[in-house]
């Protein structure tokens, strides 16, 4: 974030304990409304179009889209605006084709999670799903966490002035510390109501910015002008890619929206909306949304790079130009709304986080807190030490849990979405297949992704394969000694694990590592998911309970 | 001086695909909108 003026911080700094104060006073009304369980993980499946559609969006994107994305159209020009068609086609099928469906299956089957979801959908006696739904959840969101709050607390030491080390750890406890009293005290609700109020606020800054800089450039062609002569590639949708270079980048950017009907922390909002009138309602709000931020952030992007020549980091382009542009309370707003892109995506993450502690582990696999009191005070609880947790995570910066925050989005994406589809779909895929098709997306991401990199970790690349055979081989013996696992399962792992090889060899023999990992790993999980289930019937016919 | 212009690729990126998308949903809630009033 770039360094505030001291003129300028007191306001700044004004502005941020206001918006504060509103995310609490948000939180204390919905907390006012939460007296369940299911009021703490789903908000009663009580909300409106505006709510859930606001909501599901921008807990999706982080503070990715005010300042990866504006980073990309500045360092890119128009070409690295390919994000936006990737990002808007994953939206359709989330808004269109999911939510319409999995708000009826998930309220008939009673399902509070998207690992109920799967596991009712396709039965799941000895929890063999629940577990690796769950493990994958929990190991994806808490590095995303962690990563949001690293970035919630160097925001907020930049917003209010705190300087070293030590105004990086307030910052990060400060921004932590809210999220969490927001998300224990108001569970589901609180974060779908205060993703709401900052999603607006994020699209009020992305749309009214650059129209405002563009009227202060002096029109649309004052900018067509000032960047083709910095670079004539800033007005082509190729850029200076050319080839396979190309090809690679934008099957890669289209390939970012394969990820979005995975996200747990997205569909559940769908799951949440009160009836099916709301989801029609809900599928406008939604795109209009993500129409006008990500290419109100591509075009802020664009602006600055010809408003601001001397700015060397492109994703500090929206609070560089709103410090350049305007009034110090609308630049609060302004940085409000980045800090508010980062905030609504940790509370939405962390609630997920929890609810697959305290909902999926303690409730459904160990059986305990059934009462819906008790499932709100265990809720509460939990989300408050999944919080401190993600704290000490981001204060030691532990470099792992980074590591895996780079496999989140497509480790997720190619899990989930493939069985989201098919479970929509009604056929083809048994307990085996979801099974093999979550071991097979988050295996291929992590070896696709390994390949991609093998530049830079050469030796991690190499180990892939055998790696993946010990990771097999450790599986299949838990899942014998607690007799967990059927024929079928063991099918499972095998061909996930056949299928990571592949990948690997794939990306090493084929010079295929200009591709993202997401787009292989989906298909691969997808077909996984269709051959097991076709190989290894399930041994009773209750397995497609709610369908 | 030389003049700059959006080559064609640029102009379906960053107007003619979010414009076609937008006319799309609201032609689609239009239509549901009067599929809904003739069901009622």
């Amino acid at each position: 974030m770039t360094p505030l003026a001291s003129s300028t911080l007191t306001t700044v700094a004004t502005v941020m304990v206001v918006y504060l104060g509103v995310l609490i006073f948000i939180a204390w009304r919905a907390a006012k409304r939460t007296h369940g369980g299911e009021d703490f993980h789903l908000a009663g499946r009580s909300l409106g179009a505006w709510a859930a559609g606001i909501s599901s969006t921008t807990s999706s994107e982080s503070g990715w889209v005010t300042l990866g994305a504006v980073g990309m159209t500045f360092t890119h020009g128009v070409s690295g605006l390919w994000y936006a068609p990737g990002c808007l086609l994953g939206y359709l099928v989330n808004v269109y084709l999911v939510a319409p469906r999995l708000r009826p299956l998930s309220e008939n089957q009673g399902s509070v999670t998207l690992t109920d979801v799967i596991t009712r959908r396709w039965g799941d006696p000895r929890n063999v799903l629940r577990i690796t739904a769950t493990t994958i959840i929990l190991i994806c969101m808490m590095g995303y966490v962690a990563a949001q709050m690293t970035a919630a607390g160097k925001a907020f030491s930049s917003s209010l002035g705190l300087e070293g080390r030590s105004g990086y750890i307030l910052g990060v406890v400060i921004g932590a510390a809210v999220i969490i009293l927001v998300t224990s005290l108001g569970g589901f609700r609180a974060v779908a109501w205060t993703d709401l109020f900052q999603g607006l606020l994020v699209a009020g800054a992305l749309i009214a910015l650059p129209l405002y800089a563009i009227a202060r450039l002096g029109g649309f062609d004052a900018l067509i002008q000032g960047l083709g002569s910095i670079s004539p590639h800033l007005l082509s949708a190729g850029g200076d890619r050319i080839g396979p270079a190309l090809w690679g980048f934008v099957v890669g950017q289209l390939g970012i929206g394969l990820g979005y009907p995975g996200m747990p922390h997205v569909i559940t909002r769908y799951m949440a909306t009160r009836d099916d009138r709301e989801v029609q309602r809900l599928q406008v709000i939604a795109m209009f949304w993500g129409v006008a931020v990500f290419y109100g952030a591509g075009l802020v992007g664009l602006i600055s790079r010809v408003m601001l020549p001397g700015l060397i980091d492109g994703e500090q382009g929206l609070m560089a130009l709103a410090l350049h542009l305007v009034h110090p309370v609308l630049a609060g707003l302004l940085l409000a709304a980045v800090i508010s892109a980062i905030l609504s995506t940790v509370s939405s993450q962390l609630l997920v986080a929890a609810s697959a502690v305290s909902y999926d582990v303690v409730e459904e696999t160990l059986n305990k807190a059934r009462d819906d009191r008790r499932s709100l005070v265990l809720g509460r609880w939990t989300v408050a030490i999944v919080g401190v947790i993600g704290i000490l995570i981001a204060l030691s910066e532990v470099r792992l849990v980074f590591w895996f925050v780079l496999f989140a989005w497509s480790g997720l994406g190619a899990s989930f979405a493939p069985l989201v589809l098919l479970a929509m779909a009604r056929r083809g895929v048994n307990r085996h297949g979801a099974l093999a098709a979550m071991l097979t997306g988050t295996g291929v991401t992590v070896a696709w992704k390994l390949g991609r990199d093998a530049a830079a970790n050469p030796e991690a690349f190499a180990r892939v394969w055998w790696m993946t055979l010990l990771v097999a081989a450790a599986i299949l013996i838990i899942g014998h000694l607690t007799k967990a696992f059927e024929g079928g399962d063991r099918v499972a792992v095998a061909t996930a694990a056949g299928l990571t090889v592949l990948g690997w060899w794939l990306v090493q023999r084929l010079g295929l590592d200009n591709v993202y990992e997401l787009v292989p790993a989906f298909f691969l999980a997808g077909a996984a998911a269709l051959a097991v289930s076709a190989i290894a019937g399930t041994s009773d016919e209750v397995s497609e309970q709610a369908g | 001086m030389e003049e700059y212009s959006l080559t064609l690729g640029a102009h379906l990126l960053l107007w003619t695909f979010p414009l076609a998308l937008v006319i799309l949903v609201v032609a689609e809630s239009l239509l549901d909108t009067r599929k809904g009033e003739t069901e009622r």
